[in-house]
């Protein structure tokens, strides 16, 4: 557990589709200012928790506290105006929408309405492609600027936590690196970071802390200064610790 | 006058009539993605407000102020049916099937609601502008010019609104990726509620134009309403753009067929077209490939 108070904390959080079960009981805690990592094989419920966290799927059971407040029954909206933003898998955004119009959309909350030049700019500085393809519509774009174009928004929404769900979803290594130096960036400037990633040098490189999400639950916790490396990793991923 | 001249104004009157009901239904189909089968009705009911609160056997307050005094109920109305028949069924996975029943029921209600509340005797709307004019050879009706003029100039104010405003663009986002427009903190219900409000207004001002030139009906907003499903179908469903020129191309089509052919042979004409195009080109007239 870090030493700063959390700025999100899950309690037993419990939830699904329909009646099939997904999460079964996640307990999780990010620090103010802390950068966690979630990995763990496809379909075990990571995607379903950052769902459940912004508020997009209603839990069935649990708790989830962001700056102390309880936010399990609170609508997306409500969530984003506490700056709890959620860049979702896929970058599909809006494919008839033009860049600068869906950054402008993402200061649609009142708490950001105000800075929404500032935050444009700020935008454009970290990635300086996106002013030149600000007149274009988001189809045009190629997968990595989709993803600038994303997170980008969460950035216009003034995230305190920032949520990423496989940023570097089928980009080029080029692109990953571009990407990765940007949430450093980002992370850098005290927002705190929640980040989910097939890619394990990517989360690595940005995280101090892992959990391990298998079955819908978090079966292992840990710190990456503790020295974890790429194959112990890979070993966690395919089970080996049940040989011992 | 020959024949011809007055083909080519009935066809443009209709057109523009079309596509100003045209592009109410496929906001609200590109945005909620339901298809609002009382988009007719509501073109109706805008029809007799206006009349109940401009001529003198109704409230006596003149067209202008009926017509301001029409939109205002007709935004209350379209709220109050969203709320009551579309928003109980958002995130379920049937929801075009179901708001096709909870809309058909709407519009019996309504439709059966304006018979008893104004009864079956016809109803006229007085027109705006009286006389006619000749331009290039063609007679008009200055009524019948006032709806070839204003019908365009609704659909500007529509689409510098969608284009240009921060709730026209807000909508736009939700209807073509809603979870990611939650995520960006945007209201959805609310801009939900918005779109079919302003659809019903688009239906009900289509209802006030109809009603100085025909006569106004219980049913006055069922043919409207084919055209209308024809001409979104025909403009490539979801676009709004689309659905306007469509819209031109229908009222030209069908004119051109009630004068070649007669009115009875139209409606089939016009499926007969529809369906050939639907085959050539399955993603409408001005649909793109996707």
């Amino acid at each position: 557990m870090s030493a700063a108070p959390p700025i999100l904390e899950t309690h037993q959080l419990t939830g699904g589709y329909g009646k099939v079960q997904v999460l079964r009981g996640i307990s999780i805690a990010v620090g103010e200012g802390e950068r966690v990592g979630l990995f763990g094989p496809n379909g075990h419920g990571k995607t379903t928790l950052l769902k459940t966290i912004s508020g997009l799927m209603r839990p069935w059971g649990g708790s989830i506290r962001f700056r102390g407040q309880a936010i399990e029954r609170s609508s997306p909206g409500v969530i984003v105006g506490l700056g709890l933003i959620h860049v979702p898998q896929g970058n599909t955004l809006f494919p008839e929408l033009t860049v600068q119009e869906t950054l402008e959309l993402g200061a649609f909350t009142p708490r950001v309405r105000a800075n929404k030049a500032q935050n444009l700019e700020r935008a454009f500085a970290l990635f300086p492609r996106l002013a030149e393809r600000r007149r274009q519509l988001c189809k045009t774009l190629s997968g990595g600027e989709r993803q600038m174009v994303s997170i980008s928004v969460g950035l216009m929404c003034e995230p305190r936590l920032l949520i990423l769900d496989e940023p570097t979803l089928g980009l080029a290594p080029k692109v990953k690196d571009e990407l990765c130096e940007a949430i450093g960036v980002i992370s850098g400037g005290g927002v705190s970071l929640l980040l989910v990633e097939q890619d394990i040098e990517f989360l690595l490189a940005l995280t101090d802390r892992l959990f391990m999400v298998d079955h819908g639950e978090v079966t292992r916790e840990v710190r990456s200064e503790t020295g974890l490396d790429h194959a112990q990793i890979m070993d966690l991923y395919f089970g080996v610790e049940a040989r011992q | 006058m020959s024949g011809w001249e007055s083909v080519l104004t009935s066809g443009i009157v209709l057109g523009s009539l079309y596509a100003l009901m045209a592009s109410g239904l496929t906001l609200v189909w590109s945005t909620l993605g339901i298809f609002n089968f009382m988009h007719g009705v509501l073109m109706t009911v805008g029809a007799y407000l206006a009349w109940q609160f401009a001529v003198d056997r109704g409230f006596g307050l003149g067209l202008g102020l009926g017509i301001v005094l029409a939109v205002v109920c007709l935004v209350a109305l379209g709220c109050l049916v969203e709320i009551l028949l579309i928003r109980p069924f958002y995130g379920r996975k049937d929801l075009v099937q179901v708001t096709v029943m909870t809309t058909l029921a709407g519009l019996t209600f309504l439709e059966n609601s304006t018979l008893l509340i104004w009864g079956p005797r016809l109803k006229q709307l007085p027109p705006v502008v009286e006389g006619q004019f000749r331009l290039l050879g063609l007679t008009m009706s200055n009524q019948e010019a006032l709806i070839v003029l204003l019908s365009p100039l609704i659909l500007l104010a529509l689409w510098v609104f969608l284009r240009f405003t921060r709730v026209g663009n807000a909508i736009r986002a939700v209807g073509q990726n809603r979870e990611s427009a939650q995520l960006m903190g945007l209201n959805v219900q609310a801009l939900f509620m918005t779109t079919f409000a302003l659809a019903t207004v688009l239906a009900g001002l289509a209802g006030v134009l109809l009603g100085s030139i025909r006569f106004i009906t219980p049913t006055l907003g069922s043919d409207p309403l084919t055209k209308a499903l024809i001409v979104s179908i025909f403009g490539g469903l979801g676009s709004v753009g689309g659905s306007i020129g469509a819209a031109y191309v229908v009222g030209m089509l069908e004119a051109t067929s009630v004068f070649a052919f007669g009115l009875y042979w139209t409606p089939s004409i016009l499926f007969v077209v529809m369906i050939v195009v639907l085959i050539f080109r399955p993603n409408g007239l001005f649909g793109r490939q996707s």
